[in-house]
């Protein structure tokens, strides 16, 4: 056949055909080989290491106070306490400041997932580091200590049956879901690890580091209310120390800042629902505040309500916010002090902390401070030491406003005293009542697992809604 | 994968000489066939008209004497077939001596519907009559002189049935268009656009400015439709094969305008035209209380709060409700944002030349502003506030387009043998951007949201006012350039080669300006911000192909097509962001928190293709192909995919056995089955790592984020189509009907697979699960049922039936979004809310919260794009059809849509009806409680049929007397009078069921806040010299 086509009068154009087509046949590879420059495909280096623990401090900021739509945490999970109002058109928000339970909720799958990828960037971190940087070991003790903090705010933020899942390679490895004491018991073990890696050096970057476990163990061991573990872990963190995560204008804007002062989609709480803190009126100077007084400039994102923003003024644009300190180390121990009936010392490391001024936050220009705090006096016994409680939660919630420890808190005034808890009623704790938008608070004690969890074939909703 | 196409176009290449071979033997010697093709009516010759010889790849045009010349004829018997637009299709056999000219003229008859209309396809031109498969052909070049069209995307509008648009409602607003249904969970459903041969960019998703809330423009409305001498619609996969990865959404083949050998001719238009917004927007309405004892702003309604006294409040005797207001800012003089715009638009073209050389060039200039304007308080507020003398041009009328195109094609034909043709355009354009939509500094966001009277302070509108929202200058300018060249070569009588390259380019600035102290008081908007984004596009295209064709046997014929693609798509993105500028400034220079990103998509298709024809005696054609395809964006782990079609046309009534009725002219039948696909995201298969900027200890250092999980076994998505139709011709081709049924199976789905969050990686990863099914039935009837000379009236109608549903989620869960879901069984994004019932128990005329039902669990409420589209098109000639009057009524059904402006407006602005007025109906009322007071926050009340009749276009084209016309030295003259969206009727209780804007790769439409589309009128002079 071959042959029988070599005497046609083709030859030419069939060669010319295969010539043409030559190019194309040879050259497939270079033709497909396009090179996209923004992502990075291998992190195997010392210098991508480090990149991948800075990377873990970015998602860190995302998780706690640098996104929203959805919002960062501190945020998110402070409209259902009585920290924040929303001042909001958004349903997503305005549901989770009236406590509805919706697991459907379009932003409650964004502070889950950014928690957890703070998780997952610092097991990439440690991984690099301990490969191409072993000798980094503040660096490497702080990715132990995010697992930690990380593992305590989803214990005390979500409810029970928490999966924590993974990636190996470009498989997603699910995970069961556990407890939140199970949560708990794994903050206090990773927090371990990253002491242990920091050891007692002193140098700065390994005693911060250790100083921050110390902090998140002692947190979770409040949480599991072990009273007297919590205090030995904090016991040598000094009142002044703190821990922080920044912002920047090239990276994220503080979000305390941007969503409340700045667009007034939130609006501080105020004695919300018949139980909150009265946050504004106790004009107390560790929450410096602003309440609008200008129907133009000053109304709340959703000007159908006539409702003046009142501005939060610890935090400005690029403010850094504490999310361990001493001060939070100081009120561990007094909680136990408290807890052991030891109301001498439990009253006097909280007069200690309400007076020494320079452990009040920051303020921003056009603000003014409330006037600096007195001595408390003690209420006295009461039934389930009720008053002295109230004290303790009042203090843990003014020091350590829009940090994420309202929720834990509440969490832990409702649930059972056989549990640990301090038995109160939901109702007693919680926003209640009529919502000011209409209709009534509904019954949600805790953030709900966001639907898309359901992914996850291990997980099939929340294990039960116990505080 | 790399060795498999090469294997394959080794042997696609030797197949086609194989094949080749069987009939070469007969070439030993050639003669010429030469004659003349005339209009049967008059004898007047037909330039431009295409004569093939059966069963070879010769084939040559009319010159304009009607002339032509077929050289190499091979010796023996052939057969010749003349055709051309408009005229049925003549042939005639004759015996060709060697060396020797055969004479053939041939006269055609005018017809409306001829099977020998030559239609484009992957490969080349080809007769209909040999196409298995349902294409949709578009007459542009009759459109734009007769019709309101005024884009690309009017073209497509109710023309082809299967073909949904969704159009933009402002000036410069994109369209979303959807070929036989929804294909892709996640994935563009857009179907790909070739203008004359090349791949050409289509984008409508914006730069990142002003992203939401603003409608970005389509870049396939860059482009003139004045241009175009057709638009062929290539539905589904069976037809779109050999188009390769990326096809599976259909192709939209352009074809614009050649010359014609003969004298120049010049033709010159002008328009001119008005733009209003007649719809109905609803009143804001306001329950007013006062308190006796209580003189706070929280129990006492002021002009400036908030406060009212709403339905549910009376009833529950929390307030007393002293008067209901009603404010309609639309509907006043002072308040109203809605004005008259202007459209003009001027063009030149001119085409002509040789037997040997031809072209056409043309020029056009465009201009048109929107329908909103600044109203009058404001625009006398900002003269207050800046101490000028008058507000800039650009705010008061802050949404307009110009433009200005220009294009040249040139075709040679060196030698007999030989045609080369060279296309180029030009086109610059500058589009302000009106800011409305899902947008807080938006218009409509403000204007359908104020608080139901005109004193509070801001005129009517919610937060802020239309001169502060229009002092945000948004706006994009592009230059594009798009070139091509096409080459074949007929070496041999049975062999041609044909070779197209050509280049996309289009460069795009977005800018967004808000100078310091001039736009909206929110957040940092006040102190001023400039974003300026700079992206360049670049579609390569390469495309080669050789076809052999033979006459194997008196009665059966036989077309080999070998072919290669190569496309290539590059865009780069530069964002530069400034805020905090110093007063006065316009640039991110002047500005005092500068941030800089950039970004770069990039993406290579490699394919190779086989297609193998055979005729049985010109009417039964047998066609069969195969097309592999590489692409860049697949996994590392996957190789070549493959794409078959096979397809079947037969034009049974030529049958000797066919009954031959006087009445049936014609009537064939087809069906055609074929796989195409839809190339994953650039990056979608690859694990990454992205750069960014971590704030360490308040220090600004670099850090890496882990960002993909990658999948190494991603592949296209697989699109399976058969259609069986067929179309008929009847009573002197005065009646012309088309059915298609088409059964479309996407498997292999890209879908965005939700991670689960506690991975803590992305949101998702693309996977290939699932499956989604398209089935449906598309049906055209023209009739012609007046043909008098003073008096014709002529219908056409075309529908079209779609189902879609997802046939497998890959055994993921359901994907649950606030008011949509993709649930296998279901349609994709189909509405799913809890409903409820309700009772006036009490019989207070006020619906509350325990009056009220809600179901524990969502429910199915109704697809979310339209199931039926019938378009009407009723049309009448009078004068000796010099004045030709046509309508368009677009009819659409089946679907629901989310009244998402009236779910805001009762939420959140609280100043819709069932909120506040004690007339509003019980079902008004209900939907508001169940939305605002149950705890399930139902939308489902808000959920409403979206069914609606439109009298899309209409218009009146009057042909002048050739006397008046050659008074002016011109040869014709007509001029038109039309109007696009000037009637509509719709149960939908929203503004428009098509005040839509979409999002995302699936094109989730949301009635939300979005203007309602305008009526164009427009007049339009044409002239020919």
């Amino acid at each position: 056949m071959f042959r029988y086509l070599t005497r046609l009068p083709l030859r030419t154009p069939l060669a010319l055909a295969c010539v043409l087509a030559l190019p194309a046949l040879g050259c497939t590879d270079t033709l497909l080989n396009v090179t996209d420059p923004d992502i990075v495909l291998g992190a195997n280096s010392a210098a991508s290491a480090i990149g991948l623990a800075n990377g873990a401090v970015l998602r860190l900021a995302q998780a706690v106070s640098g996104t929203q739509g959805p919002d960062a945490l501190f945020m998110f999970g402070g409209l259902l306490t009585d920290e924040w109002r929303s001042g909001d058109t958004f349903i997503q928000r305005n549901t989770m400041d009236q406590r509805i339970w919706d697991p459907t909720n379009t932003f409650n799958a964004g502070p889950f997932r950014n928690l957890n990828r703070v998780r997952t960037q610092a097991l990439l971190a440690i991984d690099g580091l301990r490969t191409y940087q072993p000798d980094s070991l503040a660096a490497i003790a702080r990715m132990f200590a995010f697992l930690g903090y990380t593992e305590v705010l989803l214990g005390e933020h979500y409810c029970n049956g928490i999966p924590l899942s993974g990636v190996s390679g470009t498989e997603v490895v699910y995970g069961d879901p556990i407890t939140n004491d199970s949560m708990f018991k794994l903050a206090i073990a990773n927090a371990d690890s990253a002491m242990t890696i920091a050891g007692s050096d002193t140098a700065t970057p390994r005693l911060k580091a250790a100083r921050f476990a110390m902090v998140i163990q002692g947190r979770a061991l409040l949480d599991r209310a072990d009273f007297t573990a919590a205090a030995a872990a904090v016991a040598t963190v000094p009142d002044t120390f703190h821990f922080d995560v920044t912002h920047s204008l090239n990276v994220n804007d503080n979000q305390m800042w941007a969503l409340n002062a700045s667009a007034r989609r939130y609006t501080m709480g105020d004695l919300e629902g018949v139980n909150g803190q009265p946050y504004v009126t106790a004009n107390d100077p560790r929450i410096p505040r602003k309440i609008g007084t200008s129907t133009k400039d000053d109304p709340i994102f959703d000007t159908s309500f006539p409702l003046l923003v009142t501005r939060q003024g610890i935090w400005g644009r690029t403010s850094a916010v504490a999310i361990a300190t001493g001060i939070e180390a100081r009120l561990i121990r007094a909680e136990e002090r408290l807890h052991a009936a030891d109301a001498t010392t439990w009253l006097s490391i909280l007069n200690s902390l309400r007076t020494t001024t320079t452990l009040y936050p920051p303020i921003q220009a056009g603000f003014t401070r409330g006037p600096n705090l007195t001595a408390l006096t003690d209420p006295g016994p009461s039934n389930k030491d009720s008053l002295r409680v109230d004290v303790m939660f009042h203090e843990r919630a003014f020091w350590m406003f829009s940090t994420g420890h309202r929720l834990g808190d509440m969490r832990r005034l409702v649930r059972a005293t056989t549990a640990g808890g301090y038995g109160r009623a939901d109702s007693t704790v919680y926003p209640t009542g009529a919502w000011f938008k209409g209709g009534n608070y509904g019954d949600a004690i805790q953030m709900a697992l966001p639907v898309e969890e359901l992914n996850n074939p291990n997980f099939h909703g929340c294990a039960d809604r116990n505080p | 994968m790399r060795f498999a196409i090469r294997s394959t176009l080794r042997a696609a290449l030797v197949l086609g000489g194989l094949v080749g071979g069987v009939g070469a033997v007969a070439l030993a010697q050639q003669g010429t066939v030469a004659g003349r093709v005339t209009d049967q009516a008059n004898g007047q010759p037909l330039a431009g008209a295409r004569v093939t010889l059966m069963g070879t790849s010769l084939i040559a045009q009319t010159n304009v004497e009607g002339r032509y010349t077929l050289s190499r004829v091979p010796g023996g018997q052939v057969t010749v077939r003349a055709s051309a637009v408009g005229f049925g299709a003549a042939s005639r056999v004759v015996t060709v001596n060697p060396g020797e000219t055969a004479v053939v003229d041939l006269a055609l008859a005018l017809s409306p519907y001829s099977l020998d209309e030559v239609v484009i396809t992957s490969t080349g031109d080809q007769a209909k009559r040999e196409v298995g498969n349902s294409i949709a052909r578009i007459d542009a070049a009759k459109l734009v002189e007769t019709a309101p069209i005024t884009n690309v995307t009017d073209l497509l509008i109710a023309k082809a049935a299967g073909v949904d648009v969704l159009p933009g409602t402002v000036t410069g607003a994109p369209s979303r268009v959807r070929i036989r249904g929804t294909n892709s969970l996640s994935l563009n459903n857009e179907p790909v656009y070739f203008l004359d041969g090349i791949r050409v960019t289509s984008q409508n998703r914006s730069s990142g400015v002003c992203d939401v809330g603003c409608a970005p423009p389509s870049r396939i409305n860059d482009l003139n439709p004045e241009d175009f001498e057709s638009i062929e619609v290539v539905k589904g996969p069976a037809a779109s094969a050999l188009y390769g990865t990326d096809a599976a959404n259909g192709v939209v083949v352009i074809k614009t305008k050649h010359g014609q050998p003969g004298k120049a001719r010049w033709t010159v238009y002008a328009e001119q035209g008005a733009i209003s917004d007649n719809n109905d927007y609803p009143d804001a309405v306001r329950g007013w209380r006062s308190s006796t004892t209580d003189t706070s702003a929280a129990a006492n309604s002021r002009p400036t709060n908030g406060t009212q006294c709403i339905l549910t409040q009376v009833a529950s005797g929390a307030c007393v409700q002293d008067s209901v207001t009603r404010f309609n800012l639309f509907q006043d003089p002072q308040t109203t944002p809605l004005g008259t715009g202007h459209r003009q638009q001027y063009g030149v073209q001119v085409s002509g030349g040789s037997d040997a050389v031809r072209y056409y060039m043309s020029g056009e200039w465009e201009d048109e502003i929107g329908q909103t304007k600044m109203p009058q308080f404001a625009a006398d507020s900002l003269l207050g506030l800046r101490q000028i003398s008058a507000v800039p041009d650009d705010q008061l009328h802050p949404n307009g387009l110009r433009r200005t195109s220009i294009r040249a094609n040139v075709s040679a034909n060196p030698n007999s043998r030989i045609d080369l043709e060279g296309s180029t355009t030009f086109i610059t354009s500058k589009l302000r951007v009106l800011p409305s939509d899902n947008n807080t500094t938006g218009l409509l966001s403000n204007a359908l949201g104020g608080p139901g009277n005109k004193t509070n302070g801001r005129y009517g509108y919610r937060a802020f006012t239309p001169n502060e929202m229009f002092s945000e200058a948004i706006g994009q300018d592009i230059n594009r350039f798009i070139g091509s060249g096409t080459g074949r070569w007929r070496p041999t009588s049975w062999l041609s080669f044909r070779a197209i390259g050509g280049v996309d380019y289009a460069s795009r600035m977005d800018t967004d300006l808000c100078l310091r102290d001039n736009c909206v008081n929110f957040a940092t908007i006040k102190t001023g911000f400039k974003q300026d984004d700079r992206t360049t596009f670049f579609q390569y295209t390469l495309d080669a192909n050789a076809t052999a064709s033979f006459t194997l046997s008196p009665t059966i014929t036989s077309r080999t097509t070998v072919g290669g693609q190569y496309f290539k798509t590059k865009n780069d993105l530069s964002v530069v962001l400034g805020e905090n500028l110093a007063g006065g400034a316009t640039t991110v220079t002047g500005a005092a928190i500068p941030t800089v990103r950039e970004s770069t998509t990039v993406s290579a298709t490699v394919g190779g293709f086989i297609e193998q024809q055979f005729g049985f005696r010109d009417r039964l054609f047998i066609n069969g192909g195969l097309r592999a395809d590489d692409n860049s964006a697949f996994g590392k782990d996957f190789k070549t995919v493959w794409y078959p079609k096979l397809s079947v046309s037969y034009v049974i009534s030529e049958e000797p056995f066919f009954p031959k009725w006087s009445w049936i002219n014609s009537v064939r039948l087809r069906g055609a089955i074929g796989a195409s696909g839809v190339q994953p995201g650039t990056t979608d298969a690859a694990r990454f790592f992205l750069p960014q900027t971590a704030s360490v200890n308040a220090v600004d250092i670099p850090s890496l984020v882990y960002s993909a999980v990658g999948n190494n076994a991603l592949k296209p998505e697989r699109a399976r189509e058969y259609e069986i139709g067929g179309e008929a011709t009847l009573f002197d081709s005065r009646v012309y009907l088309d059915v298609t049924y088409y059964n479309k199976r996407t498997s292999n789905a890209l879908i965005a697979r939700q991670l689960p969050p506690s991975a803590g990686g992305p949101i998702n990863r693309f996977e290939n699960l699932g499956a989604v099914v398209n089935r449906g039935i598309e049906a055209l009837a023209n009739l012609h049922i007046v043909d008098k000379p003073a008096f014709g009236f002529d219908l056409t109608v075309n529908a079209a039936y779609n189902t879609n549903f997802i046939a497998d989620m890959g055994g993921l869960p359901p994907i649950i979004g606030t008011t949509t879901r993709q649930i296998q069984g279901y349609p994709i994004n189909g509405w799913w809310q809890r409903p409820y019932t309700f009772n006036d128990a009490n019989g207070d005329g006020i619906i509350t919260a325990n009056e009220i039902t809600v179901q524990d669990s969502a429910v199915f409420v109704g697809y979310a794009n339209p199931r039926w589209e019938a378009v009407y098109v009723p049309g009448f000639d009078l004068f000796n059809k010099r004045l030709r009057i046509q309508g368009l009524f677009d009819h659409k059904s089946g679907y629901y849509q989310l009244n998402g402006t009236e779910r805001i407006r009762c939420e959140s602005r609280l100043n819709c009806e069932g909120l506040v007025d004690p007339k509003a109906p019980l079902w008004e009322q209900a939907r508001v409680v169940a939305l605002r007071e149950t705890p399930s926050r139902t939308q489902w009340g808000f959920i409403e049929k979206a069914t609606f009749v439109r009298l899309r276009e209409a218009s009146a084209t009057y042909e002048l007397p050739a006397v008046w016309a050659k008074s002016f030295r011109a040869t014709r003259a007509s001029f038109t009078i039309a109007v696009r969206n000037l009637w509509k009727a719709t149960g939908f209780s929203g503004i428009d069921p098509e005040a839509n804007y979409f999002e995302g790769a699936t094109g989730i439409v949301s009635n939300f806040q979005t203007s309602p589309p305008p009526t164009y009128w427009t007049f339009r002079l044409n002239v020919g010299f």
